[in-house]
């Protein structure tokens, strides 16, 4: 059960419509279905109201239980003489000001009644009126499925120094007794702890074979790869690549080509709302269904570039070398056998490096810089996670309106900006772009085969009841912390220890600033 | 009709160019009223309202009734902090010097109908 409380002043137009709207965040955060949550803000700014245009002032409180919420509006007077006259439509004994600014008009009461399930009205002259409502709530209907993240933690390695915590962009790292955790619900499979972690405690694994050549092997890289091998042509790179024992080498480069042209393709049919967003980084396309839901709809419904690679190298025997986690879940997403055919950048350089050593080098020019085989066009291109976070707000609040299409990394410098590749993303980048062509090779852009589904981090249970106890429960936890975010505790911040305690992941007690009795009461 | 093809036909002033996400929201229909109580009872979810009330509390009603846009009719401006609000809940806002019969006859004209049509 969850209690709310908001005061309400009296002749306070400006003020009025604060506590409904803040009513409104909340039954939101439980997952109330949005008919209810419409009905319910009605019903309590019309209650408001009341008490700004009528009375000396009041308060509304709230109470939000097993779907049901309840609204007790209290005011201070001078109440009503006579109720069901009030409950009449049209009848109002409000002033002249009130009228002018299009209040008055003897709806109030009416409308409450009719955007709630039950109404009582009691008012003693002298004394003040009391107005409560219910609404009854059910749950929007909302996939809860979280994926196991791909970051693999050596929590040997982790020296406590915390900075993944404040470098996660969906809170959710946690470090408790110097070993480094994830919440699989929140975690979206981006590189921003590993690329935070210096001794590499967080960090991308290897698959158990390693790497696994054969006869009809084939080796699926990423263009940064092949660009990361200092001044070592592409196609040197690639021939050692197949030296190790590989039938075949592919890029994954053009995919990444056919899906520009498929997302270009979608945001000039206007057959879907724009700017119409590439999935081409799966940590993006996590971010947007855990932390945008609304956006998901923008999301072209095509494969990633190496969910289409995949397809097309069906029943062969490929070792896929990832550049970062989120390419891995959605390989395995796919095709779960892939985990015994995922490899890391670092564990390909370990190999090819002597190869490339024991190589006479020759010597070569500086190769001149050339533009892209297929520029981004009228795509806008994102790159690094805080960027992506403040033009996915900007599609949200609908101030991106002259893009047709947006094609977002997590990373700096999208892909070539990992942090598990072993090149300066600018200059694999440079290499790269200046030898395009040398790494010949087709793409295809496929429809995608998952739909996109909203993953609700936000909420707090499946069962709406339970959810109420638990936001209940969080804001009297966030209440008795500092708000000091100081990371002390192995959260990013207070709000996170709050629902940790909620949630039963950690105690009270791990903040320093909640004293020894506080503490072991949770 | 798409909201910004209704500003340009009725050659509506837009108040609030910061909000541009409703420009492409289709427009069905709408609602008529100075009394706001009336306006968060009947008012049409997406749909226009055109009234003649210009304070603070429309916009508040405007965003609880989850109205696209508001149309203030016999060139009527509201304040900055009015605007400001506006943009914040992301309500377009219009002025027109036509009075309320006439931009409502004329919407009705371009296919935006009531709740009953």
């Amino acid at each position: 059960m969850e209690h709310l409380a908001y005061d309400i002043r009296s002749g306070d137009f400006g003020g009025a419509g604060a506590a409904s709207r803040d009513l409104k965040q909340h039954l939101k955060r439980i997952g109330a279905e949005s008919g209810a949550v419409r009905r319910a803000m009605i019903a309590a700014y019309e209650a408001e109201m009341n008490v700004v245009i009528h009375t000396a002032g009041g308060r509304l409180e709230a109470t939000v239980s097993d779907g049901q919420l309840d609204v007790d509006v209290i005011d201070r007077g001078p109440g009503i003489p006579d109720v069901p006259q009030a409950m009449r439509e049209g009848f109002s004994t409000a002033s002249s000001e009130a009228r002018a600014l299009g209040f008055g008009a003897g709806m109030g009461l009416p409308n409450i009644e009719r955007n709630s399930d039950r109404l009582r009205v009691t008012s003693a002259v002298g004394d003040g009126t009391r107005v409560s409502f219910s609404i009854m709530l059910r749950p929007e209907a909302a996939d809860q499925g979280a994926r196991p993240s791909s970051l693999g933690i050596v929590a040997g390695l982790c020296r406590d120094c915390r900075h993944c915590l404040v470098a996660c962009p969906t809170a959710a790292v946690r470090v408790r007794e110097a070993r480094p955790s994830v919440l699989h619900h929140l975690c979206i499979d981006c590189t921003c702890c590993t690329a935070a972690c210096d001794p590499g405690a967080l960090t991308l694994l290897d698959a158990p074979d390693g790497l696994a050549p054969g006869a009809d092997a084939v080796l699926a890289v990423p263009p940064a790869l092949l660009a990361g091998f200092g001044d070592h042509a592409i196609d040197t790179v690639l021939e050692e690549l197949r030296g190790l024992g590989f039938a075949e080498v592919v890029s994954v480069h053009p995919y990444e080509d056919e899906l520009r042209r498929g997302v270009l393709d979608l945001a000039a049919t206007a057959t879907m709302p724009t700017p119409v967003i590439s999935p081409v980084c799966p940590a993006v396309v996590s971010l947007i269904e855990v932390k945008f839901p609304s956006l998901v709809p923008h999301l072209a419904p095509l494969a990633s570039p190496w969910e289409a690679l995949q397809r097309d190298l069906g029943g062969r025997d490929v070792t896929y070398v990832v550049s970062c986690p989120s390419q891995r879940t959605a390989l395995l997403a796919q095709q779960p056998t892939a985990q015994r055919r995922t490899v890391t950048p670092r564990l390909v350089r370990d190999a090819v490096l002597p190869r490339l050593a024991a190589r006479r080098r020759l010597a070569h020019g500086t190769p001149a810089p050339q533009p892209q085989a297929a520029g981004a066009g009228d795509l806008l291109v994102v790159s690094g996670v805080s960027h992506v976070l403040a033009v996915l707000e900007q599609i949200e609040d609908g101030r991106l309106t002259d893009v047709a299409g947006v094609e977002p990394f997590i990373c700096d410098d999208g892909c070539f900006g990992s942090p598990l590749l072993g090149e300066d993303a600018c200059v694999a980048a440079w290499r790269w772009a200046a030898a395009a062509g040398a790494a010949a090779g087709e793409g295809r852009s496929y429809e995608r085969a998952r739909p996109y589904r909203p993953r609700p981090g936000i909420r707090l249970d499946p069962d709406m009841a339970v959810a109420i106890h638990k936001l209940a429960a969080l804001d009297a936890e966030t209440k008795g912390l500092p708000g000091k975010d100081c990371g002390v505790c192995g959260a990013p911040t207070c709000a996170a220890l709050a629902e940790d305690i909620v949630m039963g992941r950690a105690a009270r007690a791990l903040c320093p600033y909640v004293s020894p009795e506080e503490g072991s009461a949770s | 009709m798409k909201l910004e093809d209704i500003a340009r036909e009725l050659g509506l002033t837009e108040l609030t160019p910061e909000v541009t996400g409703n420009a492409e929201a289709e427009i069905e229909r709408g609602y008529a009223s100075d009394l706001l109580s009336d306006v968060l009872a009947h008012a049409p979810e997406g749909g226009v309202l055109i009234t003649l009330q210009v304070h603070l509390n429309v916009i508040a009603v405007a965003s609880h009734a989850e109205l696209a846009a508001v149309i203030f009719a016999g060139d009527r401006r509201p304040d900055d902090d009015v605007r400001a609000k506006a943009v914040a809940e992301a309500v377009s806002l219009f002025v027109s010097p036509a009075d309320t019969f006439d931009i409502v006859g004329r919407l009705y004209a371009l296919g935006v109908k009531g709740n009953h049509a």
